[in-house]
């Protein structure tokens, strides 16, 4: 169980893979914050700042996701917060965004990238794992 | 010649004479006829006629033999004219020869002087008969050849498939009006012209040289050969004389552009609709595994909220793939209407009563309005039903709470017009001209929670017009949507 009710924000324009997502999520704990953009997610979180954001990438464009991770960590607020990048793009498109090295995930500015379907358990071992990470680095 | 169908005519003042010739003549199986000078002779050649040769006097009373010959031969040139003159002389033969006649008998003369140039110029005349027939035979034929050579060439030129023809020598030596507008190359090009030189397509050239070059026969080479904008079948066989030997190639190209377009639409639709297919399967998959893996715990309210949105999904991949059924149905004609006289307020007044309910949920002001006498429509019940359950189903279902849907039905004696209004999201003039594109469905916050398979739209548009409607829609984001459906009243 990681701290006592952090948020964790899902964006995704995948109604299902939100409510899904959402349920194993609140089950563990979790408070989670679900929306279909970016614009929405930034005016859903307020003042309030997630623990790890879980975003699709191909939304309203296909960058939606890329331009929303980089905006996260080009704030000051938010660079700590880790991003996962879940996507169809590859199935879909036939584009194979699938970063190789972890420098490639650095420039996609994310912290770790699925490629759909993901099961809501893998999501959720990555989700504490980068909460781990994240309470470790915090602690030193 | 047949002896027995011969028919001599005898020309002579002297009696002895004419029936000494008959005689022998007779016996020889020719038939005979006289007259006694030149006139009778020309009188009998006319009224008579069909006489193979004629054998004239030349000193006659009343018509000379010179002259008579003369006059049979402007009759007709083929009747063998001998002369019998006592007066054989190289110039009375030269004279006579002159004027046409065939030869002449000195008199007096045997049976057998007079049989053998008899005998001589029937033969010469049966071959100059038959010799005529062959040039007429043979004229004909070349006027036949020289039309029908016109002939195909207009054929040809008229096809729509380009025809192209090469020689040995790869020189092209035919290409109709197709072809010059395919490869304008070869439009203005005199004939022959190299191959090289007025086809750009090298694999056009490659295939006409490996169809000359081809070992194994009959080969006919298809190959699809895309020339400028637009894609061709290309089918080339070897041109083979009667011993077999290949005197060239021919190539018949067939524009199949809209059949590629039709083919790359096809499989776009088959990719798409599968796509429609795994997005509801994956998510009622993905909500039975964690339900069924625990995942989630062991709360029944939150199980029974996923089971709840499982089912939404599966009924929305239902009514999909009946929507694809009726849609293929009519694409393939096997949709058939039923039509007899309708009152659609009547129907429409049952549509909006079944979504009463649903808009109360949503606290949805859903009215309906109907405005004097009833116009009959010539429509299929069932067709109509879906239609404007389509319609009142996407404005309860994309109008907010508190929002208002009205549905009015309207005729002006020729239309019967169907509006349903709603003040909800409205769309993007974007969205709006692909309204009714399928599988099309606007993508935005608020749709994205609301179940749909984006096929309702262009199953309502194609009903309306297989009904020989229109339905219009006028929209604008934020403003609300309203969809108007006319159609001929029955009158």
């Amino acid at each position: 169980m990681a701290d006592e009710a952090s948020l964790i924000l899902l964006v995704d324009d995948d109604f299902d893979f939100l409510e899904m997502n959402r349920h194993v999520l609140e089950s563990k704990g979790y408070r989670v914050l679900c929306a279909s953009d970016p614009d929405e997610a930034l005016a859903k979180m307020g003042s309030d700042t997630p623990a790890v954001v879980i975003t699709d990438l191909m939304m309203k464009t296909l960058d939606s996701g890329f331009l929303f991770s980089r905006r996260l960590k080009e704030d000051r607020r938010f660079k700590d917060i880790p991003v996962i990048i879940v996507t169809a793009v590859g199935s879909r498109c036939g584009f194979d965004f699938r970063p190789r090295t972890q420098e490639e995930l650095q420039a996609m500015c994310a912290d770790a990238y699925f490629a759909k379907p993901v099961t809501p358990e893998k999501l959720l071992e990555k989700v504490e794992e980068l909460l781990m990470r994240r309470g470790r680095e915090g602690a030193t | 010649m047949n002896a027995e169908a011969c028919r001599i005519m005898v020309v002579d003042d002297e009696f002895g004479i004419r029936e000494g010739c008959r005689k022998i003549l007779v016996s020889e199986g020719y038939e005979v006829e006289t007259a006694e000078d030149g006139a009778a002779g020309l009188e009998l050649f006319k009224t008579r006629g069909g006489f193979a040769a004629a054998l004239v006097d030349l000193k006659m009373p009343r018509m000379g033999g010179m002259e008579l010959v003369e006059q049979i031969q402007k009759h007709d040139e083929d009747v063998v004219t001998l002369v019998i003159t006592a007066y054989a002389t190289i110039d009375t033969a030269v004279e006579a020869t002159k004027r046409g006649a065939y030869g002449y008998i000195p008199k007096p003369f045997t049976p057998d002087e007079l049989l053998l140039p008899v005998r001589k110029g029937l033969e010469k005349r049966a071959l100059s008969i038959e010799t005529k027939r062959l040039r007429e035979e043979r004229e004909k034929r070349l006027l036949e050849v020289a039309f029908e050579r016109s002939k195909s060439n207009t054929i040809i030129n008229c096809m729509a498939d380009g025809v192209l023809v090469i020689n040995r020598e790869k020189q092209l030596v035919l290409r109709n009006v197709a072809a010059a507008r395919v490869i304008p190359g070869c439009a203005d090009a005199p004939l022959p012209a190299s191959l090289d030189g007025v086809v750009d397509s090298a694999e056009l050239r490659t295939l006409l040289a490996e169809t000359l070059a081809a070992e194994s026969r009959p080969l006919i080479a298809a190959k699809e050969i895309g020339l400028g904008k637009c894609t061709y079948m290309v089918n080339a066989s070897p041109v083979i004389d009667p011993n077999g030997d290949i005197l060239g190639a021919v190539a018949v190209l067939r524009d199949i552009t809209a059949l590629k377009r039709l083919e790359v639409a096809k499989s776009m639709f088959v990719s798409m609709v599968a796509h429609e297919i795994k997005n509801p399967l994956a998510a009622i998959e993905g909500y039975l595994n964690v339900i069924l893996s625990g995942v989630a715990g062991e709360d029944p309210q939150r199980d029974r909220s996923m089971m709840r949105r499982a089912l939404v999904r599966a009924a929305t991949l239902r009514t999909m793939v009946s929507e694809l059924m009726n849609l293929t149905a009519m694409e393939t004609g096997h949709f058939t209407l039923k039509r007899s006289p309708l009152d659609i307020g009547t129907v429409v007044a049952l549509v909006v009563d079944s979504y009463k309910e649903r808009a109360q949920e949503k606290e949805i002001e859903l009215s309906v309005a109907c405005n004097g006498t009833v116009e009959q429509v010539l429509a299929d019940k069932d067709a109509m039903i879906c239609t404007f359950t389509n319609l009142i189903d996407n404005a309860v279902k994309y109008t907010p709470e508190k929002g208002h849907v009205g549905v009015r039905v309207h005729h002006d004696g020729i239309y019967v017009t169907v509006s349903v209004r709603d003040d909800g999201i409205g769309m993007t003039p974007d969205e709006r001209d692909r309204a009714f594109d399928e599988f099309f469905r606007a993508k935005n916050e608020y749709t994205a929670r609301i179940p749909g398979t984006g096929l309702g739209l262009s199953l309502v548009k194609r009903l309306v017009e297989m009904h020989q409607g229109k339905i219009a829609l006028r929209t604008a984001p934020g403003q609300g949507s309203e969809f108007v459906v006319s159609l001929p009243t029955a009158g």
